[in-house]
């Protein structure tokens, strides 16, 4: 009987979360997410338990986990490179709003109005090249010269089923309209576009050499130019008139019932602290929100960029209703 | 009275645990998604669109399939049933594809013939994926086949010489004697392939498996996802059942190694021969990925060794940890099922487990989390346990079968000799059966070890928070850090299991040595 009581003791003893321990689940690549959360446990002393997914998988796991687990939480926080995903969660009823005292900081452009998601250090799209094969002069200028004859067959954009892909031809939906949409997406097939695995598969093909160009985020064009000098990037789409470059910010969320409340949103008011976008601005040359915020040399800044005009509301609702239709785009 | 008691215990307590640890939680998924969802859309994924998709991707699974198994049977031929010089080195480094991941393997493949032909566009191809399958996965047909092989018993074959000629006796006498392991190895490479999304998602092929996981991810479509699932499943099923009752099930010879060992045959001619398919093989399936990773780990602007070993190593401790124990329980249950499929004519846990194995894993992931997320399950769900429930789903079939041929092969007239005068079943079972079962028992201890070692699909659904693993922790790396990095610690991660597995071989040897003539 007292074997009885002493398992039943650890079953407990396992069961009981720890106070001083956070559970974050992100979507943001490990080599940049892990540092900013190691810095977190170190400065605050509070256990960063962490489930780690990636764009490249098109955070299956994360995703999927949390809504599984939505009756009985196990996560604090949700960490999203975009906030797609968060608005995904909120429509599930998975998020809870969470009002940061570092919120203020954010422009309410990056918001969601009730908190269900708020961004920070932002990411932006752009036309990564070989230099080898294309000269400066002769890339495009717009997303929408992708449909020029002399560009046929030579560039890439990742699958626009997945990740800041879908993001970016929503948008791109919502300030054309769907049918002047459609006919770019069709007249970029007609160009030969390829359509690549991921953005990190554009990037690597545009960096080997096997295409002049592809569509990427900020983060991959980044790294891509550590660790070649065959490559370099621009942003599309900034003449006069332009419709801007895609701005996508990272997004948080607060996870309804969470396991440790406290420790969730001590952990929110981190990621959106000037130190993060700091931090993230030199890692992976993240573009901070927080007007200020010091920056290397190399990383853009929100004032010299175009950007394009989103209601992140209205586009997240926009690529639900065209995702039916970018799957056979894909697909055929 | 007590023997038949005991009988029912050891038949009844470990099915019950099975079913309710690893098969309720599946079977309560189905029941909600079935009560839970639309009746348009339950059967809205039986289209023709998605009956076609199916087709093409049986028609591809079953090319890589059968291209693997011809491959690894010509190995597992050459190189246990003949003596070429430095086989043990052929035989270890033919299973390095194997520890690989299929999606690495493809990115540095092609990476490969990029460099070499600087072209690629060819792979992004059916023909491409068929290709990436037969090389990552012909090592299985390799062990599987060739473990058969050494167990052949010689006097057949003298027998068998004694009236036709060689080829005549290996096609009449050893392969019918095999045929067991190779429609095993077809299967299982068949399964595998078929529930792989990372071959063809990189080389642009839709499948049905691409499909279930776009509407999981992209569309998170729950109710169509699982309800394809539940049909890819069905095609499985169907295919594991006919093999079941008319292919391996098939009454064949029993033989046995007791008192005697394999027949090896010398071959003086054509010594360049062997060496030279051998070296052609080991040029693509092996020498070319790891070059390339090799390259790209030595040409970026950086070394970064130290830093991906500085980040492999505690995820490495702990996944080997955890290999080990899934690897050690997978067997266990495995030759249990075995025995009582094979000795005691109870098929229902080799059906369970079958069931668990062609699920897909993130329908595994998600039918474990709705069944083990309660904070009084958090003891299962919050630690390691969840995993070796996976492991022991995935895998447990596979060892079942390696250790059921096994068994096949030993004449039950040894145990029943035993019986008759009066030696108890349990010690006939550990001083007789078990010696005799040891090299299977080894091979799919090794084989589950290998694949615990690098399963994700499932394991990035369940890990518990916190937990390093070096399979997650090198594709989540992967993701966005210089290629110089991710290949550093692919080199690493395939370095240390190369040790890991010499290190089993060197038991292996010695432990075969004391039970040679058990």
């Amino acid at each position: 009987m007292k074997y009885l009581w002493v398992g039943l003791m650890v079953i407990f003893a396992a069961c009981k979360p720890s106070a001083e321990e956070v559970t974050v689940y992100t979507s943001v690549d490990q080599v940049f997410s892990e540092p900013v959360l190691k810095d977190f446990e170190r400065e605050t002393g509070i256990r960063v338990k962490a489930v780690y997914d990636t764009e490249e998988t098109k955070s299956t796991g994360v995703m999927n986990r949390l809504i599984a687990e939505k009756d009985n939480p196990q996560c604090d926080v949700f960490w999203s490179g975009d906030p797609i995903r968060n608005g995904v969660l909120q429509s599930k009823d998975i998020t809870e709003p969470y009002q940061s005292a570092q919120t203020g900081q954010i422009p309410d452009y990056f918001k969601e109005p009730d908190n269900q998601w708020i961004g920070f250090s932002a990411r932006a799209r752009v036309l990564i090249y070989n230099k080898n094969l294309i000269a400066p002069d002769s890339l495009p200028n717009s997303v929408f010269d992708f449909t020029k004859s002399r560009f046929k067959g030579k560039f890439a954009i990742a699958n626009p089923l997945f990740g800041t892909t879908t993001f970016h031809m929503a948008a791109i939906y919502t300030a054309l309209g769907d049918e002047k949409g459609k006919a770019w997406m069709n007249g970029l097939k007609t160009n030969g576009v390829v359509i690549a695995a991921s953005n990190g598969d554009v990037k690597k093909r545009v960096m080997n050499g096997e295409l002049a160009f592809g569509l990427t985020d900020t983060d991959d064009a980044f790294e891509a130019k550590k660790e070649t000098d065959d490559v370099d990037y621009i942003f599309l789409d900034q003449q006069n008139g332009g419709i801007g470059t895609l701005i996508m910010p990272n997004a948080v969320s607060f996870i309804k019932n969470a396991p440790h409340a406290e420790n969730g949103k001590k952990l929110i008011d981190y990621l959106l602290s000037r130190e993060t976008e700091a931090k993230l601005a030199i890692s992976c040359a993240q573009i901070p929100l927080i007007q200020g915020t010091e920056v290397p040399d190399d990383v853009p800044s929100l004032d010299d960029i175009q950007p394009m005009k989103v209601d992140y509301q209205k586009t997240s609702d926009k690529l639900e209703e065209i995702q039916p239709w970018l799957k056979i785009w894909t697909e055929e | 009275m007590d023997r038949r008691v005991s009988t029912h215990i050891i038949r009844i307590v470990p099915l019950s645990l099975l079913f309710i640890v690893l098969v309720l939680p599946l079977m309560l998924l189905l029941f909600q998604w079935l009560t839970d969802t639309d009746r348009t859309v339950l059967l809205s994924f039986t289209d023709q669109k998605t009956l076609l998709l199916i087709g093409k991707s049986l028609w591809m699974s079953f090319t890589a399939a059968l291209l693997a198994t011809c491959i690894g049977t010509i190995c597992g031929f050459l190189l246990y049933k003949l003596k070429i010089p430095y086989s043990g080195f052929y035989k270890l480094a033919l299973l390095l594809p194997l520890l690989i991941s299929p999606y690495i393997f493809a990115v540095a493949w092609k990476d490969g013939l990029f460099w070499l032909l600087g072209n690629s566009a060819a792979v992004y191809s059916e023909a491409g994926v068929i290709t990436v399958h037969a090389f990552v996965f012909f090592p299985l047909a390799m062990l599987i086949t060739g473990s058969a092989l050494s167990q052949v018993h010689a006097g057949y074959e003298e027998a068998g010489l004694m009236v036709v000629s060689v080829r005549r006796m290996v096609l009449k006498i050893i392969f019918p004697l095999i045929r067991p392991a190779l429609t095993t190895s077809f299967l299982l490479i068949l399964i595998f392939s078929l529930s792989d999304f990372s071959v063809p998602a990189f080389f642009g092929v839709r499948t049905f498996t691409t499909e279930i996981f776009t509407q999981f991810s992209a569309l998170y479509d729950f109710p169509m996802a699982i309800g394809q699932s539940v049909l890819l499943l069905l095609v499985c099923l169907l295919l594991m059942l006919t093999e079941h009752r008319y292919l391996s099930d098939a009454p064949f010879f029993s033989v046995s190694t007791k008192g005697s060992v394999s027949k090896k045959y010398n071959v003086q001619k054509r010594q360049m021969l062997w060496h030279g398919i051998f070296w052609l093989l080991l040029i693509v399936v092996l020498l070319i990925p790891v070059f390339i990773l090799t390259v790209q780990s030595l040409t970026g602007k950086t070394l970064f060794f130290a830093r991906a070993w500085e980040l492999v190593w505690p995820a490495a401790v702990q996944s080997v940890k955890l290999a080990v124990a899934g690897a050690l329980l997978t067997t266990v249950i495995g030759l249990w099922v075995a025995y009582e499929k094979e000795r005691r004519a109870h098929q229902f846990p080799n059906v369970l487990l079958l069931l668990t194995f062609i699920v897909p894993s993130t329908v595994l992931g998600i039918a474990l989390i709705r069944y083990y997320n309660l904070p009084l399950l958090n003891f299962i769900y919050g630690t390691s346990l969840i995993l070796l429930i996976i492991y022991v789903g995935k895998f447990g079939f596979i060892t079942s079968r390696i250790i059921g041929n096994n068994i096949k092969q030993i004449p039950v007239s040894l145990g029943e000799a035993a019986s008759v005068i009066g030696i108890p079943s349990k010690r006939i079972f550990l001083k007789i059966l078990l010696p005799l079962m040891i090299p299977s028992l080894f091979t799919a201890f090794v084989l589950s070890f290998i694949l615990c070692l690098g399963e994700l699909g499932a394991t990035v659904m369940v890990y518990p928070p916190g937990m390093e693993l070096m399979p997650v922790k090198t594709f989540t790396i992967s993701a966005n850090a210089p290629q110089a990095l991710t290949s550093s610690m692919t080199l690493i991660n395939m370095g240390l299991t190369m040790l890991l597995i010499l290190l089993f071989f060197i038991i292996g040897k010695w432990v075969f040595k004391k039970y040679q003539y058990a």
